[in-house]
């Protein structure tokens, strides 16, 4: 990421509300045309971040640039970034027609133009012919499309999403994830969006920021963050996972030795420093494994252990196994009709997909 | 802070109002408490002529609060609670006195028990004396109960009905859930009620006036001292000894129940089903209401009866006399003084309020607490003080280039700020400040979003300051008192004199004309607004 392609840049920003440190020392950088994404649990300062680059909130320290310009000064009205509400903030007393050219109005295009470029963008989000309803006779995912196309209509710098899908039903929250990244695709457009739904964030963004208690924790392209998170929080945050304590063994060129219960492994040393003796956790996510029954032949890293409990998710069967003394979440994949796997079973792991965490 | 640097229109919006409330709220109220000076407030304790007024204050707010409060308070229970018949008719009668200046209770007492009354001497033929307390007590009864029923119905119709229905499902009779749900949990309200009630009392000067005699309260005192004796410092002592004691019960009232000045009455029945209660109770809820109903309209009534005919009560016969008076020369300019001052003051009060709530509401700048205070502070105001300040000071030479008419609109537009200016808070609660947001988002000014985006939205703020500052200014007789000249007389200022000239005829149907006046400028409001009115309860 090059100082030059950067388009929205925060460097040290803190906030603080009366003695709450809402966003402490956060710098990231978002380049320009790429979907950006804050994902993180409720109160962790992605939502206060985001009203600082709006210009909703002023930073108690930092700088926050546009472009290439510091627009810490300019009000909100002048920045050029549209966002897009949690609750969609339409103003209930206009039609949407109203709603969507009320940025144009603001900005003094004629009425013509505006008439033109209002149509082209409720067609774009596919509304047209909507455009004399009420916002109290749309449903939910109509009104989102709407708030969209009345921040998309000012052609902005960038597009601020406040969990803009939050209020949605899971299966149009699917859709609408599908179109929002089809949608930032055409348009080239800069998008900063905000979410505490990891797979939201993982399945729309180049770049997701992960942050908590105030402060970016990890920031990276989505497989990154996912495969190799640098924390137990973030490994836990980011899907189901099987963090296990273990100790560092012995420590080789991009290998380490890890022993956990009575098993060891070889696996891929990550790039933060480690020590022998060092107490660690091996991040495996459940996928990651292969389950067959008991006697089965097992490659890679073997574990047999007993089927727990079982919960049916769909697209997977979900197993909890006890091995030894300790739980194991493990994903079957498209679990056909085939009947469900109970009492004793093999397990086996790839050593490429332990991850080590040193924290 | 930052914002107001970043949106220089935002500041001179904000410097403008300030100004505004500096001087037309704080400098006259200033003015007066300051007028005796050190020296004069201890010659003036000294001389002690304020001690009796005070007892006689205190004491008639203490009775009369008692008993309006307890008379409200049925008709509350009846109309919130009870199943009884005729509801719609009850809260008619009831919303009556509030649209009429409340110092009527005493013309039309007078008409029918005083020395010529047509019950005391056409009945009973006695000639009894009913100036003093009794009288006062009694008017003052008449008079304030549907201003606490109003208060109270509030306050006991914002009680969850769930509580109630789980009480009742837990095997409470109706009226033990009364006693142990509903009043416990109606009690700041009901506190709040009640000091609402005695403020109204303590600062009425129309009815004391009219039948105290030489049982003078606070408010006529002052009054007297500067008709009769010109005595600026000792009035204006003695309208600080008012203010005080009305800003003691305003802050207890606020401490219960945070500062909500006005009650909506906006005809519509409560929205959730109570649990019934027992046909014997509705049944004399019914008896009680009629009872009480009955009261307010023999006020009423004998007022119109005595406006059309030729001289009430010995003389039945009917005429459109007084009415053809009512209506010409200098009392016909007084009752259009009354209708253009009061809707200029309504709207610009509306409007300057709404502003205002939307500046501390919104704002995010150091000192708005201290505007959200002064912008409240009016309520607790005595009319007679409010009055007192402008005279003092306003009424200078220098400023006679002006039509004393706006100092009168001006006086109406700054006292009866409260109410417009919390009903604007609260509608703006109403409202997410997201859309504020997106509309500065989309590059409006914080200005233009408020223009544009929030006022339309808070079109129900709006009417309550419009309509409660239009039926307050209408009726109101002791901030008046004070400003008025020939020219400028208002039609509550005539009402008075009439009384005083015991031309009962013209008086009533004066009075009469500007309830009818009142009712149908707000219909054509009503009409205007598509029927969507609420009327603020508050009154001093």
């Amino acid at each position: 990421m090059s100082v030059q392609t950067a388009h929205v840049r925060v460097s040290h920003v803190t906030k603080r509300f009366g003695g709450v440190t809402a966003v402490d020392d956060v710098s990231f950088e978002v380049p320009k045309g790429s979907f950006a994404t804050l994902l993180g649990p409720s109160g962790c300062g992605k939502t206060t971040t985001l009203r600082m680059i709006a210009g909703f909130y002023d930073p108690d320290q930092g700088d926050i640039e546009i472009a290439g310009k510091r627009v810490n000064d300019l009000p909100a009205h002048r920045r050029g970034t549209a966002m897009v509400f949690q609750d969609y903030a339409l103003f209930p007393h206009m039609t949407v027609r109203d709603n969507v050219a009320y940025g144009l109005k603001v900005a003094h295009v004629s009425a013509a133009d505006r008439a033109r470029r209002v149509d082209e963008t409720l067609a774009f989000v596919g509304l047209g012919g909507l455009g004399d309803r009420w916002p109290n006779q749309l449903s939910g995912g109509q009104q989102q499309r709407v708030a969209v196309a009345r921040a998309l209509v000012i052609e902005p710098q960038v597009l601020l999403l406040d969990e803009p899908l939050s209020n949605l039903d899971a299966k149009l929250r699917e859709q609408l994830r599908v179109e929002m990244r089809t949608l930032q695709r055409r348009l080239g457009m800069t998008f900063v969006y905000v979410t505490h739904d990891q797979e939201e964030a993982l399945s729309l963004s180049d770049w997701i920021a992960v942050m908590n208690a105030g402060r970016v924790e990890q920031a990276g392209a989505p497989w990154e963050i996912y495969y190799h998170p640098r924390t137990a929080f973030l490994a836990d945050f980011v899907g189901a996972v099987n963090l296990v304590p273990a100790r560092v063994d012995d420590l080789a060129d991009g290998t380490v030795t890890v022993r956990f219960g009575a098993h060891t492994a070889v696996v891929r040393r990550p790039e933060a420093p480690l020590r022998t003796g060092q107490d660690v956790h091996l991040c495996v996510r459940p996928e990651s494994f292969a389950i067959a029954l008991a006697g089965s032949a097992a490659g890679g890293l073997a574990l047999s252990g007993t089927i727990v409990r079982r919960a049916f998710l769909g697209d997977t069967m979900r197993y909890w196994v006890k091995v030894d003394d300790r739980e194991w979440i493990v994903d079957q994949p498209d679990p056909g009709g085939s009947a469900a796997l109970d009492g004793p079973v093999a397990l086996s792991l790839r050593p490429d997909r332990v991850h080590v965490i040193a924290e | 802070m930052r914002s107001l640097r970043r949106e220089p229109a935002l500041l001179l919006a904000l410097l403008a109002v300030a100004a505004l409330v500096l001087a037309f709220i704080v400098y006259p109220q200033l003015n007066v408490v300051l007028t005796p000076g050190p020296g004069g407030y201890v010659q003036f304790l000294q001389e002690g002529t304020w001690l009796v007024p005070l007892r006689n204050s205190v004491e008639l707010t203490l009775l009369s609060t008692t008993t309006a409060v307890l008379l409200g308070f049925v008709y509350a229970y009846a109309m919130v609670y009870s199943n009884m018949r005729w509801k719609p008719f009850f809260r008619l009668v009831g919303i009556l006195p509030l649209l009429s200046p409340p110092f009527v209770v005493a013309a039309a007492y007078t008409l029918l028990f005083g020395a010529r009354g047509i019950v005391s001497y056409g009945v009973f033929g006695q000639s009894p004396n009913i100036y003093g307390l009794m009288g006062v007590w009694g008017v003052q009864t008449i008079a304030f109960f549907p201003f606490a029923y109003q208060l109270i119905a509030d306050a006991l119709s914002r009680s969850d009905p769930r509580m109630e229905q789980a009480a009742r499902n837990l095997g409470a009779g109706s009226w033990r859930v009364f006693w142990t749900v509903t009043l416990p949990l109606s009690r700041p309200g009901l506190g709040a009620a009640i000091l609402t009630t005695a403020i109204y009392i303590l600062e009425d000067f129309g009815n004391p006036q009219l039948i105290g005699g030489v049982f003078y309260v606070l408010p006529t005192q002052a009054y007297s001292l500067i008709s009769s004796f010109g005595e600026y410092t000792s009035a204006a002592a003695v309208s600080t000894i008012l203010l005080l004691l009305a800003l003691a019960l305003y802050l207890g009232k606020v401490r219960l129940d945070g500062g909500r000045s006005f009650v909506t009455i906006s005809g519509r029945a409560s929205s959730m089903p109570r649990p019934p209660v027992s046909p014997a109770v509705s049944l004399a809820c019914f008896v009680a209401c009629l009872a009480l109903a009955g009261l307010i309209l023999l006020v009423y009534g004998s007022l119109v009866v005595s406006a059309l005919t030729l001289r009430f009560p010995n003389n039945l016969q009917f005429t459109t006399e007084h009415f053809q008076y009512v209506l010409s020369g200098t009392n016909g300019d007084a009752l259009r003084n009354t209708l253009v001052f009061s809707g200029i003051a309504a709207a610009f009060s509306a409007v300057f309020a709404l502003f205002a709530g939307w500046l501390v509401q919104r704002g995010q700048w150091p000192g708005r607490r201290v505007l959200d205070l002064l912008l409240i502070l009016p309520a607790a105001i005595p009319g007679i003080f409010f009055g007192l300040g402008y005279l003092t000071a306003f009424n200078q030479r220098w400023l006679d280039f002006v039509d004393r008419g706006w100092l009168i609109i001006i006086a109406f537009i700054f006292w009866n700020i409260p109410v417009g200016y919390q009903a604007a808070v609260a509608g703006l609660r109403q409202i997410d400040r997201s859309i504020d947001e997106a509309a500065s988002s989309l590059g409006a000014s914080s200005l233009r979003g408020f223009r544009e985006v929030l006022l339309p939205m808070l079109g129900g703020s709006l009417r309550v300051g419009f309509v409660t500052t239009f039926v307050r200014a209408v009726t109101t007789l002791s901030l008046v008192i004070f400003l008025f000249t020939p020219p400028t007389t208002v039609a509550t200022i005539r009402i008075y004199q009439l009384v005083g000239d015991l031309n009962w005829g013209a008086a009533t149907a004066y009075t009469v004309a500007d309830i009818g006046m009142a009712i149908i400028a707000l219909s054509v409001f009503a009409a205007l607004a598509r029927g969507r009115i609420a009327l603020g309860a508050a009154r001093a």
